[in-house]
């Protein structure tokens, strides 16, 4: 059974349609301009569109004409603004199939997330916001098909700002995906210190990003500084995104409410309430994923017309704690999506009659080595059951980041025993910025190529481009040889798989 | 502009050189920002915990006026709590008369050996630990900066021991207070140790976590400096002390390293 969506739950807790309407639409008598001008350069954090179903998408924007303002919101005065926003068919919005007006409030600073339907399948369409006088630029995105016979999508992960140029974004923006799919570290919550982790180069922030983020303004100012980016304001404006979240969006390596740091957890609840708040504020999710308190609803399914189902994890928010042993670790009770996740991916895996099953989430599942506890090598009697419901639908194409490196490799039902069946392939994307300019290959390659269903290991940053069709996936894994000095470098393609559907495997090209 | 509503519950504890502050948080229907934290009307911290230490108070016990203000998602801002008067703790090195030191007790550990940051030396320099004796060892080449713990492999993964051995006219006629100020500690792994004196196991004395830079980084004092100073001060029964030479242990069989700022034993006034 799917969760119940936050509407439901905001309707049986009686909240009222004008609040949950909040950044989403306006009461029909909303009037279209703004009480007071607005600074221009509104538009400074640029737009994007995410969570496409066939029949339309959210659409986000936030306004923010000095985007670093260290209060977090964006230099808008504190009161309500109106935001107006149409879509469509071409872009120069002479055919505009939808117009809508969304109050972007101080309560979310001031960011906006309209969800449009009743748009065609399978379509592309281009969208623009209005506030007062300014237009926003105009962004492209595509509805999921109702059939679908071909289905193309990036995936990237791991943006540390600080460490370089992404150059990863502005490809990714140039070849026009049907969707992107970013699997988690968005941002990361480190100081920032010149002269320390800031290898980008030609750049200098201000003492208010010198420190770890804590509080609501700071996350929100974080958004803010790595969407100062053009190429990720672009890659935004070129797709709609999937987003799925991983621990630098709060802590790193935090898991449920156990920070690594010492921070007791009824203390630590306060924390990812504000940074979970802030990932929603900022990123084109849909308003089911609007935190309540400490708890926000990421998980979730989309069906791409009856080519793949969709399938996005969220592996931080339920995980149990890093094992104290071995015996813990090997508990068939162990857990890193929390049992009702599992039930839901279990039953959204057997009722897939779609040749592919798309699975994305923030870590590596594979089987690499037992001190991987991080990832799902922590969690062996999870991704056992999770390989069975694999194994019993479609192919699986499993999406993960969190490693700063590309890995490809093939779902084992076992990983223990070779001649146990293929049920998928996994597709691991490096980093978009994180660790710098990086290299081909380094001192950890040979835990992973050790193993005889591992095909890839690149240290270098980039994202994966993959093509779904009924008979066979492409996955090209695409590098880029620096990323500190500036954002043009050209990209190089390290690697390309084919799998066909059926009898999945991984045949370099 | 609607108010947050303020928060409720303040009460604080005072320590050497630090206030710390809890409250009950308001509740999930308001999305907070973060909570202000005033003493005596000025602005000292932001936290979105309900909890906020004040630190770098100095070693005089000074008594302050503490008040939280909430500040929620739009950044509308409460009226001020209820007021909560807290007193830091006077250090023992300021209300006391020293009886044997060693380092001195002001954020730094640059006079002891090894430091700044000379740990991976320790094994060979200290192949059987620390064992000073005041008033003829000499701190620069005899008392290691870290002292480490079983979790340190640089170490040996395994338990270490400074002996600390001083000379004592006479029984205190009252009872001895130790101070043991910490420059920084591990940030998760500060854990404990085990202290005796003169045979006599008195306790454990737990420390609290660092930043984990004081194993490189030998100065606590500086604007921005990293470090996460620390400070540990308790009596000592005067029957524990006898005349003639004393000896001080502190045996780490917990965690990883600490960074000496300074040790010291300390009479009443």
């Amino acid at each position: 059974m799917p969760p119940p969506s936050r509407r439901t739950f905001l309707q049986l807790t009686g909240l009222s349609a004008a609040s949950v309407a909040i950044g989403v639409t306006a009461p029909a008598s909303a009037d279209a301009t703004p009480p007071r001008p607005i600074p221009d350069g509104a538009f400074a954090l640029g737009v994007a569109s995410g969570d496409p179903r066939p029949d339309g998408f959210v659409l986000w924007t936030r306004l923010a004409p000095t985007p670093l303002a260290t209060d977090g919101h964006g230099g808008i005065p504190t009161h309500p603004v109106p935001v107006q926003y149409e879509v469509a068919e071409g872009s120069g919005f002479k055919q505009v199939v939808r117009r809508g007006l969304a109050i972007a409030t101080p309560e979310l600073a001031h960011a906006v997330h309209p969800e449009v339907r009743g748009l065609r399948p399978g379509r592309e369409y281009f969208y623009r916001f209005r506030v007062g006088t300014q237009l926003s630029p105009i962004g492209r995105t595509k509805t999921l098909p109702a059939t679908g016979d071909r289905f193309t999508f990036a995936t990237a992960s791991c943006q540390a700002w600080y460490h370089g140029y992404f150059p990863a974004h502005r490809d990714i923006a140039r070849r026009t995906p049907d969707a992107v799919f970013f699997l988690g570290d968005y941002i990361y919550e480190y100081g920032i210190v010149a002269g320390d982790n800031l290898w980008r180069q030609g750049v200098t922030v201000g003492p208010e990003h010198t420190v770890e983020i804590e509080t609501l303004e700071q996350y929100r100012l974080r958004y803010s500084l790595f969407k100062t980016d053009p190429d990720l304001q672009a890659a935004h404006a070129a797709a709609p995104w999937f987003l799925v979240w991983d621990d630098h969006e709060v802590q790193n390596n935090y898991g449920a409410d156990n920070s690594l740091y010492g921070i007791p957890p009824e203390l630590f609840v306060h924390r990812r309430a504000v940074a979970y708040r802030a990932f929603y504020e900022n990123l084109p999710v849909a308003l089911d994923s609007l935190p309540q308190g400490p708890d926000g609803q990421l998980y979730r399914r989309y069906d791409v017309g009856s080519l793949a189902r969709v399938l996005l994890l969220d592996t931080r928010q339920y995980r149990d704690p890093l094992p104290v042993n071995e015996a813990d670790r090997v508990s068939e009770q162990r857990t890193i999506m929390g049992h009702e996740q599992e039930s839901w991916l279990y039953d959204g895996l057997r009722h897939s009659s779609a040749p592919w099953n798309i699975v994305a989430g923030g870590v590596v599942l594979t089987a690499i080595t037992d001190d991987r506890t991080e990832q799902w090598d922590g969690y062996p009697a999870n991704r056992r059951r999770v390989l069975e419901a694999m194994g019993q639908a479609g192919t699986a194409v499993m999406l993960t980041g969190d490693i700063h490196r590309h890995v490809a490799s093939e779902l084992k039902l076992d990983f223990a025993d070779p001649t146990s069946r293929t049920v998928g392939v996994e597709l691991v994307c490096s980093s978009v910025g994180s660790n710098g300019d990086g290299t081909d290959t380094d001192q950890y390659a040979k835990d992973w190529l050790q193993h005889p269903y591992v095909k890839l290991y690149n240290a270098r940053r980039g994202y994966v481009h993959t093509t779904l069709t009924r008979s066979e996936l492409t996955a090209e894994f695409v590098t880029f040889p620096y990323i500190h000095a500036d954002a043009n470098a050209e990209p190089r393609v390290v690697a390309t798989f084919r799998s066909p559907v059926r009898d999945p495997r991984l045949e370099a090209l | 502009m609607n108010r947050p509503p303020a928060i409720t519950g303040l009460g604080g504890a005072g320590s050497i050189g630090t206030v710390t502050l809890d409250w009950k948080p308001v509740s999930w229907a308001t999305v907070v920002d973060h909570y202000a934290v005033y003493a005596d009307g000025t602005l000292i911290g932001k936290t979105v915990y309900p909890h906020f230490v004040h630190r770098g108070l100095g070693f005089t016990g000074v008594t302050r006026s503490y008040r939280v203000v909430t500040v929620d998602a739009a950044g509308n801002r409460s009226q001020p709590s209820s007021a909560a008067a807290v007193t830091n703790q006077t250090s023992v090195t300021v209300s006391g008369v020293a009886v044997a030191t060693v380092g001195t007790f002001d954020g730094k550990g640059s006079e002891l050996a090894l430091s700044p940051k000379g740990y991976a030396d320790y094994p060979a320099r200290f192949p059987s630990d620390v064992d000073y004796t005041f008033g003829t060892s000499n701190p620069s080449t005899d008392w290691s900066y870290l002292l480490p713990g079983p979790a340190d492999k640089w170490a040996g993964s395994k338990n270490h021991r400074a002996t600390f051995r001083f000379g004592l006219a006479a029984v205190p006629e009252q009872d001895l207070d130790l101070a043991l100020w910490l420059i920084d500690s591990h940030a998760s792994l500060a854990a404990s140790a085990v202290l005796t004196v003169n045979g006599t196991e008195v306790g454990r004395l737990t420390f609290a976590n660092g930043a984990t830079k004081g194993s490189t980084i030998a100065d606590s004092t500086y604007p921005g400096s990293p470090l996460k100073p620390s400070y540990l001060e308790r009596p000592l029964p005067k029957t524990l002390f006898r005349p003639g030479e004393n000896v001080l242990e502190l045996f780490k069989d917990q965690g990883s390293w600490i960074a000496y700022d300074a040790l010291g034993l300390f009479a009443r006034r």
